[in-house]
C-alpha cells in the first residue's frame, strides 16, 4: 500500500513537472485566461450584461413597479461558470491529448511497464496531475469572482458557490480522464486531441439528441449528457445521480486507459 | 539467476523466437549476438516483463516473469533499445524518479542515485536538461537508469549503439564493472563487444539459439583455430595438393580471385608456414603474399547463422574459373 501511493506520488510530480516545465501549459493558461476575461467583462459590461439588467430592475422599482428581485451574484455565477464550462471543452482535450502519446513516442511507456507499478497507479496518477493544472489554471479566476461576488446584494450562497466549482472540477475529471484514454491509444498527439474534443462534443450534445429521439431511449442518452448534469451543479442542485454519472465517467476513463495500456503489450510493436 | 526454458513468441502467424532455452548464472555477462530480426530485443522484452510470451517459460531470480511480473519488476534494470527518457527532465530529476517508481526507499534514493550517475560518468551533467544531452550521455543515462536501484538482474538491449569508439570503451567497461554483483545479459550484433565484455554468448538466428558457450571455446570448437592465407603464382590446383600433403594442414580452400589459397590447421600444429613456403617454392611456383588469419568470432557468427553450411564456397560461386570444392582426399 505504501509502495503504491509511493508510486502514485512520484508519477504525479513527474506529471505536473513536464506541464510546468513546458511553454505549452502557459500558452494554453494565458489563452484560456484572455478569453475568460473576454467572457467576464461580456456577462457584466456588455449591453444585455448584468449591470444593464440590474439597472433596469432598479429603475423599475424606484417607479412602483413590481419585479421579481435581480439577484447578480447568483446570475454572474451561472453566466461565467457555463462560459468555463464551455471554454473547458475546447481546452481539456489540449491538456490531456499528450498524457499517453508521448509516453508512447518517447519509448518511456516500456519504461513504466517493466517497472513495478500497475497501469491503474500510472493512469490515476497522470489524472490527478492533469487535473491539478487545469485547477491551477481556474484558480487565478477566482478573482474575478471575489470582485463581483464580495459586493454582491443579497449575498452568494457558498453552497451555490461550492457546487459550482466542484461541478466544474468533476467534469474536467470526467473530460481528462476520457481524454487520456483516447491519447492511450494513439501515437499521434493531433490525433488525440481531435478525438478527445469529438467525444467530448458527442457527449456534451448528447442532450438535444435525446430530446429528438424522445421515448426511454432519449432519457436515458440526456442523462448521459455532460452539459446537463454540470448545469445542475451549477446551479447548485447537487444530485447523487449527476455525482455518480461524473464518477462513472472518471472510473471508465481510468479502467479503459489502464486496458489499452495492458492491451499494448500483446501487439506488435 | 535467470532461467529460460522452451520460450516461444509468436506475433499473428510470425515467430518470433522459438524454443529458446538458456541459463544464466549469478554473476555472469551473457552476450546475446544476432543479426537484425534475429529475436533478441523479444527475447529481452520477455525477460523484462514487457511482453508476455506465447508459450514457455522465464524466470528471472527464481521468480516467473509474467506470473510474478511485480516481483520480477522490482529485481530487474532495463534498458530497451531506444533508452527511455524523459526530456524534459535533469539527469538527477530523472534518476530520481525512477529510483522512486523502482521501490527505492526515499531515504537510499539520493545515495544511489549519486552511485548511479558516477558510474556512467555523469556526475557533471547531473543537473542539466536530458533533451541537451548527445546521443552518447543519453545512452549512459539509459544505462544509468537500469542500475539506479541496484538489482540483481540487468537486463541491456544493445547498450552500445550509437556511440562512438571512446564512449563504447567507457560503456564495456562500466558492463564488465557490474559482472559479480549483478547478472548482466546484453544483446548486441557487434561481435567484438562479445569477445570483450562477456563470460558466455548465446548465439541466435531467425528466433532460435544455435550455440551458447564461451567466446573463446565457441571460436576453438567451430573454426578448428586459425590459418593462412596464401597468393600464388603458377598452377594454382598443384598448390593446392601439394599445400594439402603438408603435415598438419586440415584443409585446403581455393578463394574467388583466382590465386590465392585458403589453408586450414589443426590446432596441435600451429606453426606450419615455414612448410608452407617450402612447399610453394620447392615446387618453383611464385609466392607472391602469404599472411596468417586469426580466427575470429565473425567466422564463427558467419558459420552459425548462415543457412547454406559452407558459406565460403558458397559466397564465391559466381565467378568463373569454377573453384575446387576445399580439397578433401
Amino acid at each position: 500500500m505504501r509502495l503504491i501511493l509511493n508510486n502514485l506520488v512520484a508519477i504525479y510530480r513527474k506529471e505536473l513537472h513536464s506541464y510546468f516545465a513546458s511553454p505549452f501549459a502557459y500558452v494554453l493558461a494565458g489563452i484560456f485566461w484572455l478569453l475568460a476575461g473576454v467572457f467576464f467583462a461580456a456577462i457584466l459590461l456588455g449591453p444585455a450584461g448584468l449591470l444593464e439588467q440590474a439597472r433596469n430592475a432598479d429603475l423599475a422599482a424606484s417607479q412602483g413597479v413590481r419585479v421579481a428581485p435581480f439577484d447578480v451574484g447568483y446570475s454572474f455565477l451561472q453566466f461565467f461558470l457555463g462560459t468555463l464550462g464551455s471554454l473547458a471543452l475546447f481546452m481539456l482535450p489540449l491538456l490531456s491529448m499528450g498524457l499517453y502519446t508521448e509516453e508512447r513516442k518517447r519509448g518511456t511507456l516500456e519504461l513504466l511497464a517493466t517497472s513495478p507499478v500497475t497501469n491503474w497507479v500510472v493512469a490515476v496518477a497522470k489524472l490527478l496531475g492533469v487535473l491539478t493544472v487545469f485547477v491551477t489554471m481556474v484558480l487565478p479566476l477566482l478573482v474575478y469572482e471575489a470582485i463581483v461576488l464580495n459586493r454582491a446584494s443579497p449575498p452568494i450562497n457558498p453552497t451555490v458557490m461550492i457546487a459550482g466549482h466542484g461541478g466544474l472540477i468533476l467534469l474536467a475529471a470526467a473530460v481528462l480522464s476520457l481524454g487520456m484514454f483516447i491519447s492511450s491509444l494513439t501515437n499521434s498527439t493531433i490525433l488525440a486531441a481531435i478525438g478527445t474534443f469529438a467525444l467530448v462534443l458527442f457527449l456534451w450534445m448528447i442532450d438535444v439528441l435525446g430530446k429528438n429521439v424522445g421515448g426511454a431511449l432519449g432519457e436515458a442518452l440526456s442523462h448521459l449528457s455532460l452539459l446537463k448534469h454540470y448545469t445542475n451543479w451549477v446551479q447548485g442542485v447537487v444530485d447523487t445521480g449527476s455525482l455518480v454519472l461524473f464518477a462513472s465517467y472518471i472510473g471508465l476513463g481510468i479502467f479503459l486507459t489502464a486496458q489499452s495500456i495492458e492491451a499494448l503489450r500483446f501487439q506488435r510493436s | 539467476m535467470i532461467q529460460v526454458e522452451q520460450l516461444s513468441k509468436v506475433y499473428g502467424t510470425t515467430p518470433a523466437i522459438a524454443d529458446v532455452t538458456f541459463r544464466v548464472e549469478p554473476g555472469e555477462i551473457l552476450g546475446f549476438l544476432g543479426p537484425n530480426g534475429a529475436g533478441k530485443t523479444t527475447t529481452m522484452r520477455i525477460l523484462a516483463g514487457y511482453l508476455p510470451a506465447s508459450s514457455g517459460t522465464a524466470k528471472v531470480a527464481g521468480y516467473e516473469v509474467h506470473e510474478q511480473s511485480m516481483a520480477v519488476r522490482q529485481r530487474i534494470g532495463y534498458l530497451p533499445e531506444s533508452p527511455p527518457l524523459y526530456l524534459d527532465m535533469t539527469v538527477a530529476g530523472f534518476l530520481q524518479f525512477v529510483a522512486r517508481i523502482k521501490g527505492v526507499p526515499a531515504g537510499d534514493s539520493p545515495d544511489r542515485v549519486r552511485t548511479a550517475m558516477q558510474r556512467c560518468g555523469l556526475s557533471d551533467k547531473h543537473q542539466t536538461l536530458i533533451r541537451k544531452l548527445s546521443k552518447g550521455y543519453r545512452q549512459r543515462v539509459g544505462i544509468a537508469q537500469a542500475i539506479v536501484h541496484d538489482p540483481p538482474v540487468i537486463i541491456l538491449d544493445e547498450p552500445t549503439v550509437g556511440l562512438d569508439p571512446r564512449q563504447i570503451i567507457e560503456v564495456r567497461n562500466l558492463i564488465k564493472g557490474l559482472a559479480g554483483d549483478h547478472t548482466v545479459i546484453l544483446s548486441t550484433h557487434i561481435l567484438p563487444e562479445v569477445s570483450m565484455t562477456c563470460n558466455r554468448v548465446a548465439i541466435i538466428n531467425q528466433g532460435r539459439i544455435v550455440a551458447t558457450n564461451t567466446p573463446d571455446e565457441l571460436m576453438s570448437r567451430l573454426t578448428g583455430g586459425a590459418g593462412y592465407e596464401l597468393e600464388v603464382d603458377g598452377d594454382i590446383t598443384q598448390a593446392q595438393q601439394l599445400l594439402h600433403r603438408v603435415a598438419g594442414v586440415r584443409s585446403v580452400e581455393w578463394l574467388a580471385n583466382g590465386s590465392r589459397l585458403k589453408v586450414v590447421i589443426e590446432p596441435s600444429h600451429p606453426h606450419v608456414g615455414q612448410e608452407l613456403a617450402r612447399a610453394i617454392v620447392q615446387a618453383g611456383l611464385g609466392l607472391q603474399e602469404m599472411r596468417r588469419v586469426q580466427a575470429d568470432l565473425e567466422t564463427v557468427f558467419l558459420q552459425l547463422t548462415t543457412e547454406d553450411p559452407t558459406p565460403s564456397t558458397a559466397e564465391l560461386a559466381t565467378d568463373a574459373p569454377t573453384p575446387d570444392q576445399p580439397f578433401e582426399e
